[in-house]
């Protein structure tokens, strides 16, 4: 495996698995918190989907 | 609940809000970079930090440096691994790293790391009892009686097992100096007194009760006001006096003899026994309704004879100050296999005479001429491991989970031990997390070939 592709999946994995524990926090945010939380788990859903595009491009 | 001073190093925005979030009742600062987190260390003081590893998708484990630069100023480092590799996770580790989970688990692992880095602190703060007032060097004794001391300042009464002479006195009031309580600690051996007399130690008495009862005492009960009192040979109580004990626990309250007068006494129980309590209740010496008074935490103390480092550290404390004692190779061999049925008692004692006679060398003669009239009594066979009578009746005395982490320390261990310490064979073989591996490997202190010295 090339390091670009390690480096690739491993920013996936890691951003994926901030989106789970972004999803076990969200019923507890108050109104305010997950109008921020949804800002930044929209954000990270564009980069997992950029990170998937990369990777389509090393196979 | 003690607010810490925490530092995340995380480059990801919803990681950092995530850690916050769940950090939310502590002093927490964010730091997105390396750059920022190692300034943030320098300029601080943190108790402990979360690091990723691998800031952003062009990084090269940068992490690390920021874990040897906190490492450095003792902040306790916790790695918060993206399925990152073992060398790595090894790396971090030989850095100053002290735990790890895997990013997506905050919700279960940040409160577990948290709850046990402040019970961790405060045993730390103790650790120094082992080579003071309760000495040992065996690593399962140490983890026990660090275990044990996680529950000192607590309300929680502490059974204290082993056979005679293994120092359970010393490790209760090791407890109870523990305790932070403002009371004393006073000791009774049940097993010293008749029923009557325990009664009159226990309670106290009035001038004139009993025949004899030439003035008042006050009994331990109240001496161990706000303190601790140790019940030495608990087994040895008869049950009527037992009755009468649970109800002094119960009520907090008793009547000394002769008195209509109720006395109020609020003391912590610790208590021992050389006996096998399930054993004493199964015979209807033990009351059951007691022992679960008594019992809240259990501990084991293992006889001399299991524990042979211990007999050299021993015999060295007990000649602190006092005349030096060296022995022949043949001596020092003779009674570390000595089945020391007496226990650390006997051994001091059998010191206590090598000091008070001329000194120097011992030799093989010597040690044979005072320990059993010459006879060496064989060496005690170790417990068998893992049978399911005894981790059951280990689970019984320490709880369950304190039999688990035992047996799996010792699988581990083994199976370690037998593939050459390959960290993944044994993932594989055993089929458990890395973190549980790390955490045994720790724990345990298991020396790995190409551990860093």
């Amino acid at each position: 495996m090339t390091a670009d592709l390690t480096k690739l999946l491993h920013d996936l994995k890691s951003k994926c698995a901030s989106l789970k524990s972004a999803a076990d926090l969200y019923k507890d945010c108050s109104a305010g918190e997950k109008k921020e939380m949804l800002a930044l788990m929209t954000a990270a859903a564009d980069e997992i989907a950029k990170t998937v595009q990369a990777l389509g491009k090393t196979a | 609940m003690q607010k810490l001073n925490i530092l995340v190093l995380e480059d990801d925005k919803l990681a950092q809000k995530i850690m916050a979030s769940r950090l939310a009742a502590h002093n927490v600062d964010l730091a997105g970079d390396l750059k920022t987190a190692l300034k943030k260390i320098e300029a601080n003081r943190y108790d402990l930090g979360f690091f990723d590893l691998m800031l952003g998708p062009d990084d090269d484990y940068s992490g690390l440096r920021a874990i040897a630069a906190a490492a450095a100023r003792n902040v306790y480092a916790v790695v918060v691994s993206s399925s990152d590799s073992d060398e790595i996770i090894d790396r971090a580790y030989e850095l100053g790293a002290g735990d790890f989970y895997s990013k997506g688990n905050e919700e279960s692992n940040v409160a577990d790391i948290l709850r046990k880095f402040l019970q961790n602190r405060k045993a730390a703060a103790a650790t120094d009892i082992f080579t003071s007032a309760f000495i040992t060097g065996d690593p399962e004794t140490k983890a026990a009686a660090g275990e044990a001391l996680k529950y000192a300042p607590t309300e929680l009464p502490i059974l204290i097992l082993g056979p005679s002479g293994t120092g359970k006195t010393s490790l209760a009031k090791v407890l109870h100096e523990h305790s932070g309580r403002e009371g004393a600690f006073v000791a009774i051996n049940c097993s010293a007194y008749g029923e009557d007399l325990l009664e009159a130690e226990l309670f106290g008495y009035r001038k004139g009760a009993f025949t004899g009862a030439a003035d008042s005492r006050k009994g331990r009960l109240l001496e161990a006001h706000k303190g601790t009192l140790f019940l030495d040979e608990i087994g040895a109580m008869s049950l009527g006096m037992q009755s009468k004990l649970l109800k002094a626990i119960e009520e907090r309250s008793f009547y000394p003899l002769g008195s209509e007068k109720p006395e109020h006494s609020e003391f912590r129980v610790i208590s021992a026994t050389l006996e096998d309590p399930q054993d004493l209740i199964a015979k209807g010496k033990m009351r059951f309704d007691l022992f679960q008074r008594v019992h809240g935490y259990t501990i084991n103390l293992k006889p001399l004879a299991d524990r042979k480092t211990d007999v050299f550290l021993l015999a060295q404390h007990f000649t602190k100050g006092g005349k030096r004692l060296s022995f022949t190779a043949e001596a020092r061999a003779w009674m570390e296999d000595y089945a020391w049925p007496g226990n650390v008692r006997e051994l001091k004692k059998f010191i206590d005479l090598l000091s008070s006679g001329e000194g120097g060398r011992v030799g093989l003669d010597t040690v044979q001429k005072h320990l059993k009239g010459g006879q060496g009594a064989p060496r005690r066979a170790p417990e068998a491991a893992g049978g399911p009578d005894a981790v059951y009746t280990d689970a019984l005395k320490r709880g369950l989970e304190a039999a688990l982490e035992k047996i799996s320390g010792e699988i581990i261990a083994r199976n370690l031990r037998e593939n050459g310490g390959k960290k993944t064979k044994t993932l594989e073989d055993l089929k458990i997390s890395t973190r549980l591996l790390y955490a045994t490997i720790k724990r345990l202190g298991i020396a790995l070939p190409g551990d860093k010295k």
